[in-house]
């Protein structure tokens, strides 16, 4: 019998990995503009509260005032620059949301591989404990656990929602599983007694990673959406640089949709949140072809 | 406060709780040619899909002023208690013991029949079963102790309180209980029903098993009470419910009404409403006729005075303060409380908390501005520290208090960072608001301070009474009695418990004792006890409390239990499009009242075409 080896093209040289990889994000404008989004908005989380240090100050007297030159954004309920709270709140959004992608993407993508792999009762308890994370029902939860956590920090969020977040990978990264190890390059690597270790990081994991990173960068946004959720429904603590408190002050305090006035301090977080989508998703198209090894063979 | 809807909520309750103020009586054409919809919203609450047409229960489609009616409706006069405007009583005398109501002749229900005696008897009794029975002369907000209902004269009934028992507000307590018909309601009290209540008020210590044994009985009859759903509403007011549907309610005039010449709409539609940003969308739209207070930001003002409504303004006996746990180091020391106090600029605070419906606090009494007034001579009011905002003066304070300031912020006397958290509840918008600021201050004056959220306010009330928050909001001066006022500083909330004529204080955990403050000061070279005066003040008439009232006044300015911060204002909206002879600002005991109300002194007549 003859055993057949997948053709795997030579690992490209660091040099032309990157010419590779400069080559890709740059055949379409839209990944770069999707990139330049993503980048803008890190730098922001990184070294936005930098830029303001200290508490942001108040002004009673310019309460909702409009945009000028002192505030390109305008001010809030208390006379607070909202542009100043936009840089200053993106790290919390931004690193609560990191985190959770993380979390939710490295639990989801061992659980997947170790049952789908594995079969038999590590699949069957794995895929029950996955089925219990998919029928908690998050945004309820999420409240629920406000109450007793005050998730004041970006991390505690973040693990809690990663934690509760995990299900739907685990689960499309197992059927993604079965049917790589039916493949014949796993049955070889099987065959020729390779480890286990060796064959779910060095032969499974590449072959989903293209699936994995792009429900991570797709989880981002879940992720944004359900803190902003938290904090816009007023049950976790208040931060007047929140972006989600942005968003409820805006509309149960300044009544924006009974006066323009506060219509700024409303639409910059929400522009915000609509960017980073937007950067996502148009950066999504140059992942999916720098870790699809068929993309990249016809590139 | 939903979000902003629940702003307003603890203002609402405080409406409810308090007696009020004087007003000129009715205005306005008797003539009832009129007609027309007369739309509004009920700021005590939204309309709750499903919920009975029962004034009992919490969440019930009823309508006070509307459809439910009280025996009078109270002016919140703050000189006087027993200032009514009448309801279903056309007069009342009162003693020191009892109370005789004189009843409407013409009274009716919807259905035709007479308002008797036999109704009064038993919305007393069922009042009673409504968490209001308590063993023994209860709290310092002692309960409503009616001891018997008797019919003296023809639609004439002398309302009786438990024997011993003294309290200034028992008049009011009667006079506004909720009137319902016997023949709805007689069949979910047993036949016993006085018995129970004789027994739950038994102050006789052989027999407390007894009462408490009443006690949960009555409770019993009051659950069965409040999830009573009657098949049509009986209304002895000037309307009554035809329909509720999810979005609103509709009342048709009651041609039965004693009054019902005077009442000027033929119908009225109370809208529902999620919040307060709805509230404003239907103004906005011009769509209400009256609206009661809603916390409300300037720029949302602007639009909807610009869409034809008119701002009528009341005096409104409640503030906001921050309120200290003084069982927590360091707001155990006055002085670094006065500290607080100059550190925060009330101006500033109320400018973003209530720029609408709030004004700086002058000074902290206990009491709002205008009662403080009444009640201190202008000597006292001018020896009052305003605590203004001075920081240098603060620095000075905490350096006597033993603090210390290193790289900008201070630190306590033991060498610790001093950080604050600020407590306050979610949708509370005013508080969240006017939290940030103050926030802000002590942060720039170096005390890292940051805000935080309670999920709701009866969580917050029972982690407030764990002494879970070392700082935060606070409703004061809830009047317009000097009694109630004080009692929210120095009553259950501060361990004070009052039996018959004996005090009693409680401190440490399940106390409820959450202010801690102590139990006596020296005041003008006297020791005085701050509970036992509050205590003293709910069994004088007003004539009576003026010492007593003037001392815990400048014994509160002194020590800050609390710091007041803004006094609220009752700011409501009318709208003249459709109708006229609205209550103008200054109408306070009017504009304390529901619609209704005003209708039925004559107020709210329809537009001449």
């Amino acid at each position: 019998m003859t055993v057949t080896f997948p053709s795997v093209p030579a690992a490209p040289r660091p040099s032309s990995r990157r010419a590779r990889t400069l080559r890709v994000l740059t055949r379409r404008p839209g990944r770069v503009v999707g990139l330049g989004i993503i980048v803008l908005f890190a730098l922001l989380a990184a070294f936005g509260p930098l830029l303001y240090p200290g508490t942001i100050a108040v002004d009673p007297e310019a309460v909702y005032a409009p945009p000028s030159a002192e505030h390109w954004l305008g001010t809030d309920f208390a006379g607070s620059d909202v542009l100043q709270e936009v840089v200053v709140g993106a790290r919390y959004v931004l690193l609560t949301a990191a985190v959770a992608a993380l979390v939710a993407a490295a639990v989801g993508t061992l659980v997947g591989l170790v049952a789908g792999f594995r079969r038999g009762l590590a699949d069957s308890g794995l895929m029950r404990l996955t089925d219990f994370v998919l029928t908690l029902p998050g945004l309820p939860l999420l409240i629920v656990l406000s109450t007793l956590w005050s998730f004041g920090s970006a991390f505690q969020m973040g693990l809690v929602l990663g934690a509760t977040g995990w299900g739907g990978v685990a689960r499309a990264v197992r059927a993604q599983t079965l049917s790589l190890r039916e493949r014949g390059f796993l049955e070889a690597a099987r065959g020729l007694g390779l480890p286990q270790r060796h064959i779910l990081l060095r032969e499974l994991l590449p072959n989903i990673a293209p699936y994995v990173a792009m429900n991570l960068l797709l989880s981002v946004i879940g992720f944004i959406g359900a803190e902003v959720a938290l904090f816009f429904l007023g049950v976790v603590p208040f931060s007047s640089e929140n972006w989600g408190v942005m968003l409820n002050q805006a509309v149960f305090s300044g009544g924006v949709m009974s006066s323009p006035e506060a219509l700024t301090y409303l639409l910059a977080p929400l522009t915000c949140i609509l960017l980073i989508t937007l950067g996502i998703v148009l950066f999504m198209d140059a992942v999916d072809e720098l870790f699809n090894p068929r993309l990249r063979e016809r590139s | 406060m939903n979000n902003a809807r629940r702003a307003a909520l603890p203002l609402a309750a405080a409406l409810l709780l308090g007696t009020t103020a004087a007003c000129s009586p009715g205005a306005g054409s008797s003539d009832s040619a009129g007609g027309g919809t007369f739309t509004t919203i009920d700021g005590n609450h939204p309309i709750s899909a499903g919920a009975p047409m029962n004034p009992f229960n919490a969440a019930g489609n009823t309508f006070l002023g509307y459809d439910t009616m009280q025996l009078g409706f109270t002016k919140k006069n703050p000189q006087d208690p027993n200032d009514f405007f009448p309801g279903l009583a056309r007069s009342w005398k009162v003693t020191d013991s009892s109370i005789t109501v004189e009843l409407e002749p013409d009274a009716k229900w919807s259905d035709g029949t007479p308002v008797t005696g036999e109704d009064v008897r038993a919305s007393m009794a069922i009042a009673l079963t409504q968490g209001s029975a308590t063993v023994g002369a209860g709290l310092l907000t002692q309960g409503l102790d009616v001891a018997e209902v008797k019919e003296t004269a023809p639609h004439t009934f002398e309302i009786s309180q438990v024997p011993g028992a003294k309290n200034v507000q028992f008049p009011r307590l009667v006079l506004t209980q909720k009137i319902v018909p016997a023949s709805v309601y007689g069949s979910l009290l047993p036949a016993d029903v006085w018995d129970v209540i004789h027994a739950s008020q038994s102050a006789d210590p052989g027999r407390a098993d007894a009462a408490k044994a009443a006690v949960d009985r009555l409770n019993e009859i009051g659950k069965k009470v409040s999830a009573f759903a009657p098949a049509k509403d009986v209304s002895a007011g000037p309307f009554v419910i035809t329909r509720v549907n999810p979005g609103s309610a509709v009342l048709d005039r009651n041609p039965h009404f004693f009054a019902a010449g005077k009442i000027g709409p033929k119908q009225v539609v109370v809208r529902n409403y999620t919040g307060n940003e709805q509230i404003w969308s239907y103004m906005t739209n011009g769509e209400l006729d009256a609206a009661p207070f809603t916390a409300i930001p300037d720029n949302v003002l602007q639009r909807i005075l610009k869409a034809g409504n008119r701002r009528v303004d009341a005096v409104n006996y409640v503030d906001a303060a921050i309120a200290f746990n003084q069982g927590v180091a360091p707001f155990d020391k006055v002085e670094v409380r006065q500290a607080l106090a100059h550190v925060i600029d009330r101006e500033a605070v109320t400018k973003v908390g209530q720029p609408v419906g709030g004004t700086a606090s002058k000074a902290t009494t206990g009491l709002i501005d205008k009662v403080a007034e009444k009640w201190l001579t202008p000597e006292q009011q001018a020896a009052l520290d305003p605590y203004r905002h001075d920081e240098a003066k603060a620095a000075e304070l905490l350096q006597r208090a033993g603090l210390t300031k290193k790289d900008g912020t201070w630190h306590l006397p033991d060498g610790t960072p001093w950080t604050l958290t600020l407590q306050t509840v979610n949708g509370f918008s005013d508080w969240i608001a006017g939290g940030t600021v103050v926030a802000n201050q002590l942060t720039a004056f170096g005390i890292p301070t940051k805000t935080a959220l309670t999920a709701d306010f009866s969580t917050y009330k029972k982690e407030m009474a764990d002494g879970k928050y070392p700082v935060g909001f606070w409703l004061t001066a809830l009047g317009p009695g000097t009694d109630a006022a004080f009692q929210r500083l120095y009553g259950a909330d501060d361990g004070f418990t009052a039996i018959g004529a004996t005090v009693t204080h409680k401190s440490g955990q399940g106390s409820g004792n959450w202010l801690n403050t102590p139990t006596s000061f020296t005041l003008d070279g006297a020791t005085v006890n701050p509970g036992e005066l509050t205590a003293k003040l709910t069994v004088l008439k007003p004539e009576e409390q003026k010492e007593i009232v003037q001392q815990l006044a400048r014994l509160s300015n002194q020590q800050l239990p609390v710091i007041q911060v803004w006094d609220y204002t009752n700011v409501q909206f009318v709208n003249d499009k459709r109708f006229t002879d609205f209550p103008k600002s200054g109408q306070d005991g009017l504009l304390s009242n529901s619609p209704g109300v005003w209708m039925m002194q004559g107020y709210v007549q329809p537009k001449k075409k």
